[in-house]
């Protein structure tokens, strides 16, 4: 069996400025690409024109138009993995490193962008399939006829049982948040650098209780990119190479549609993240436990799936997840510091991107917040949708 | 379109699901339960979890269960359903299955304070036209 550890490379990342909902449609998708992916380049040390692959996650600019629009030579690699939103971000970058390490192609970009036309909101993503129709077909005729038309209403209905199981508040919630703020106060390019108190968040409007405005990341016009390569072309990139340790997707038994459109995985599962699975496989194939983590990137699109993620990557026993982070486990000076540039809550929502753009600043050693000495950086996809996923990268591949 | 909740679309069956939503539309609940290995599932699909076997059958099913989890969705996403006011999206996990049954659905004729999970809830039927209706609940009146 190959081992795919540290045989591929994060080299370079690119992104352009965050904006507001809705401030870069007319740029449109594809333009937000191309900035990123030529930053993205710059920064590995290579042109556009080198990127020989592509692999994606939930994207609307398709790998073979932005081979064409570079003018490449050969293009020799697609993939793309499955999952809403940024649940199977870390696929991509499975995906991307076994395609690098066998030879497949040289280099591989991942990339994620989004704007929103004049209107559109993020959380009417399902309502829409619903819309000015009468009817509605597939999974979803299960659950929009009955008004769960969103992201924040199904994650919801997990955060409720996991305040039934073992006692979660909403208080706990709002200390999700607090940090987040807290870790971009004196980052620039974050959007959210206010600080908040616990009476600041449960002033916020409700949405779907239990869960109210502060509890959701905010939505964000974007475009991220990042160049992977295999372990021996990385030593020849300009900037030390943040190693893929490990990177896998999963879900445990019967969490296929969870939360979407079914709710018969087992107690255990459905009050949690749906990690379980795959956080055992990103510790086994790096060979690493979370012990060996100085910094962790975790998906924060919804405080309570980051409380659910902490207990199913092990930060913690399951259900004291509340208690862990109105504990200050977070912070900089906690036991293993989560987000310090702020998160999809505070920083920018970008499904994911901004969150392995930090593990390379920190492996770099150059991030706002820097982790003295970052070296294993964990970084967790989105709660929720199957497959979730996660990674490990490292500055040190021995 | 739901009587109760206007504006919403109704569900489109297939195949797979028309005799789940004719069932609801003559006022009774059925689930999906494998014919080798009796064991029930629900959303419907094509083949067992358990066993592997592709043969199934619709069981009439009392319709009695408890709530699960719940949302009060305050900020709704259609527009229709501003002057609602709150409502709720609610999990039931169903009484005597083989193997764990839970339906997203709705519970009526309840106060929001009164909505709590382990609350024994009975089926009934809010219709879509067509012939069809979505199964909803509401607290149970014959007692647990």
């Amino acid at each position: 069996m190959i081992d795919l550890r540290n045989q591929a490379a994060v080299v370079g990342f690119g992104y352009v400025p965050f904006g507001k909902r809705g401030q870069y449609a007319e740029k449109g998708h594809l333009r937000l690409v191309v900035e990123a992916v030529a930053a993205a380049c710059a920064d590995a040390g290579i042109t556009p024109a080198d990127v020989d692959g592509y692999s994606s996650y939930y994207t609307p600019i398709d790998p073979p138009e932005l081979f064409e629009a570079f003018g490449a030579k050969q293009l020799r690699y697609t993939a793309q993995t499955w999952g809403g939103g940024g649940s199977s971000m870390c696929g991509a970058f499975q995906n991307a490193a076994m395609a690098v390490a066998t030879g497949a192609a040289d280099y591989v970009v991942v990339h994620k962008v989004m704007t929103m036309e004049a209107g559109a909101r993020y959380g009417q993503a399902f309502g829409q399939m619903g819309q000015g129709v009468p009817s509605i077909g597939g999974p979803f005729q299960y659950s929009v006829p009955y008004g769960l038309q969103a992201p924040g209403q199904m994650f919801a209905l997990a955060a409720r049982r996991h305040m039934h199981l073992y006692g979660t508040t909403t208080e706990q919630f709002a200390h999700v948040t607090m940090h987040a703020r807290a870790m971009a106060a004196n980052n620039p390019e974050a959007r959210f650098r206010t600080p908040i108190t616990v009476e600041d968040h449960h002033a916020s409007q409700m949405i779907a209780d239990p869960l109210r405005l502060f509890d959701f990341c905010m939505e964000t016009d974007y475009g991220c990119a990042v160049v992977i390569t295999s372990a021996e072309r990385a030593r020849d990139c300009p900037h030390p190479p943040a190693y893929i340790a490990s990177a896998a997707v999963g879900a445990p038994f019967r969490y296929g549609n969870a939360l979407m459109s079914f709710y018969n995985q087992p107690d255990e599962d459905f009050a949690s993240s749906g990690q379980r699975a795959v956080a055992g496989e990103v510790y086994r194939m790096a060979r690493m436990g979370l012990a060996d983590m100085d910094v962790a990137m975790v998906y924060d699109h919804f405080t309570p799936m980051v409380i659910t993620s902490l207990e199913d990557f092990g930060f913690c026993a399951k259900g004291e997840g509340g208690p862990y982070v109105a504990d200050g486990n977070l912070g900089l000076d906690g036991p293993l510091p989560v987000n310090p540039h702020g998160g999809n809550l505070a920083e920018a929502y970008t499904h994911g991107m901004t969150h392995v753009n930090e593990a390379v600043r920190q492996i770099r050693g150059t991030a706002i917040n820097q982790v003295p000495g970052a070296t294993n950086v964990l970084v967790v996809g989105g709660a929720g949708p199957s497959p979730t996923s996660g990674m490990i990268l490292t500055g040190s591949p021995e | 379109m739901s009587e109760q909740m206007p504006g919403l679309p109704g569900p489109r069956p297939d195949p797979a699901t028309e005799g789940y939503w004719l069932a609801a539309g003559r006022g009774e609940l059925v689930i999906q339960r494998c014919t080798a290995c009796g064991v029930h599932r629900h959303p419907p699909t094509q083949v067992c979890y358990s066993c592997g076997a592709l043969d199934w059958e619709w069981a009439r099913h009392s319709g009695d269960g408890t709530v699960y989890s719940y949302t009060w969705v305050e900020r709704p996403i259609h527009p229709g359903l501003a002057a609602l006011g709150a409502y709720n999206t609610t999990v039931v996990e169903l009484d005597d299955t083989d193997g764990v049954v839970r339906i997203l659905a709705r519970v009526t004729d309840v106060a929001r304070a009164d909505l709590v999970i382990g609350l024994p809830v009975e089926v009934h039927f809010d219709p879509v036209g067509d012939g069809i209706a979505l199964p909803v609940f509401r607290p149970r009146r014959t007692g647990a």
